[in-house]
């Protein structure tokens, strides 16, 4: 465990010293003078972690946005959830997505899982973000979002259930190098609801606390890290501590054509607690390693 | 009858969502910008602080443009000889960028003061 969080530590301090160097080395402007670094949208370019951006009045985009967890304290997990996503800016204040769910998961042997080994549709979310504070008026830019989210099986186990959610989300970020080096926090209070097969409910909520910084070393390409904070609660309220974790890892932000883009991060699980088992590491509630990869077309 | 004004308030509260953008219309402040030879003119505009604009954009080139800008939020494709506008909200005082996407060595700036 602490070699691993030893690891992890030295990897993210190659990778951002990596980063200060492409970034100094790398030429402000291309050959013939041309501009290489001009503004760009900030939303998708810190891997889970989201920055202030809304998008463009008018702007709509199609994405397809998958995250995994992988692994549990036994046995083999891997678990997705899909979104596709129809985002549209009506204005300049606002933005709104939506769109169904899939899910999957590969379940073996995992103590307190049944296994299973599936991918169906699974629910519906929709989002709502509020542009309150935006550069240059103010240097940190800060974005409210409010997510509901309905699910028909349970996101980590997979089973039948009626689950609702409401992510609620402050995103700041910032330019620490003008379009050249961005940072970006979250703050994150998500209470849900579960209707569990035996028709009982279950109340729990997650606090979030992300950042993260991105370096962009080509005009269409970018690379970060970031650290993910997250506590888990039974109660709407964030009632009773069950256990935390932290994620650490990369993120990778690709400009793939002009209306085109992808997104990728990975992170892995460094720190945790379960309370009640009083185990290193919250493989109850999260998993040891979490992927995301979105593709977005704008149109 | 309750359910009717719980669905009359919500088409209204969306309409002024939809519609915030579209509100002061007769207080917008209009800025001319042209487009030739691959050039913004002029490459700086200026604007009041706080006050809705709208920006005619005439392209007297031979090529379409996207008139773009992260920072004021607006994109308008403009097609050859011809020219489009965008309305911008009031904004705060500063220096925003714009550019044609098409040709990104086509850039100016708006400095609202």
């Amino acid at each position: 465990m602490r070699d691993n969080v030893r690891r992890s530590a030295a990897w993210a301090t190659m990778v951002a010293g990596a980063m200060v160097v492409l970034c100094g080395a790398t030429p402000v402007r291309a050959q013939g003078g041309a501009p290489s670094f001009y503004e760009m949208e900030t939303k998708y370019i810190f891997g889970f972690t989201e920055g202030s951006g809304i998008g463009l009045e008018g702007e709509k985009e199609f994405s397809i946005d998958t995250v995994g967890r992988f692994g549990k304290r036994d046995g083999r997990y891997a678990a997705t959830e899909t979104k596709f996503e129809f985002e549209y800016t009506p204005n300049q204040y606002i933005q709104l997505e939506f769109g169904p769910l899939a899910a999957g998961h590969y379940i073996r042997d995992v103590t307190d899982l049944d296994d299973r080994h599936m991918f169906q549709p699974s629910g519906f979310f929709g989002e709502i973000r509020y542009l309150l504070f935006d550069r240059p008026a103010s240097p940190v830019a800060v974005t409210v979002s409010f997510e509901p989210v309905y699910r028909a099986f349970d996101e980590t186990g997979g089973a039948p259930v009626t689950n609702f959610e409401l992510e609620t989300k402050i995103m700041a970020d910032v330019e620490l190098v003008k379009n050249r080096v961005y940072g970006a926090v979250n703050l994150i209070y998500e209470p849900e609801m579960t209707r569990m097969p035996d028709g009982s409910w279950e109340r729990e909520s997650q606090f979030g606390l992300t950042g993260a910084v991105s370096f962009r070393v080509l005009p269409d390409l970018l690379i970060g890290a970031e650290a993910d904070y997250y506590r888990h609660y039974d109660g709407t309220f964030l009632n009773q501590f069950t256990g935390d974790a932290l994620f650490i890892g990369p993120t990778l932000y690709y400009k793939l054509a002009r209306k085109m883009f992808m997104t990728a991060a990975w992170s892995v699980q460094v720190w945790g607690r379960e309370i009640e088992t009083g185990q290193r590491l919250n493989l109850e509630e999260y998993s040891r390693t979490r992927a995301k990869l979105k593709v977005a077309v704008e149109f | 009858m309750q359910h009717w004004t719980i669905i009359r308030s919500a088409m209204l509260a969306a309409a002024l969502v939809i519609g915030a953008g579209q509100v002061a219309l007769a207080q917008d402040t209009t800025l001319q910008l042209t487009v030739e030879n691959g050039q913004f003119s002029p490459t700086e505009l200026k604007a009041p602080a706080n006050k809705p604009l709208v920006i005619v954009i005439k392209n007297n080139g031979a090529k379409p443009i996207e008139f773009e800008s992260v920072s004021l939020r607006v994109e308008k494709v403009i097609a050859a000889k011809s020219q489009g506008s965008v309305r911008v909200r009031a904004l705060a005082p500063g220096r925003y960028e714009f550019l044609d996407d098409f040709n990104k060595s086509t850039k100016g700036t708006l400095v609202v003061q």
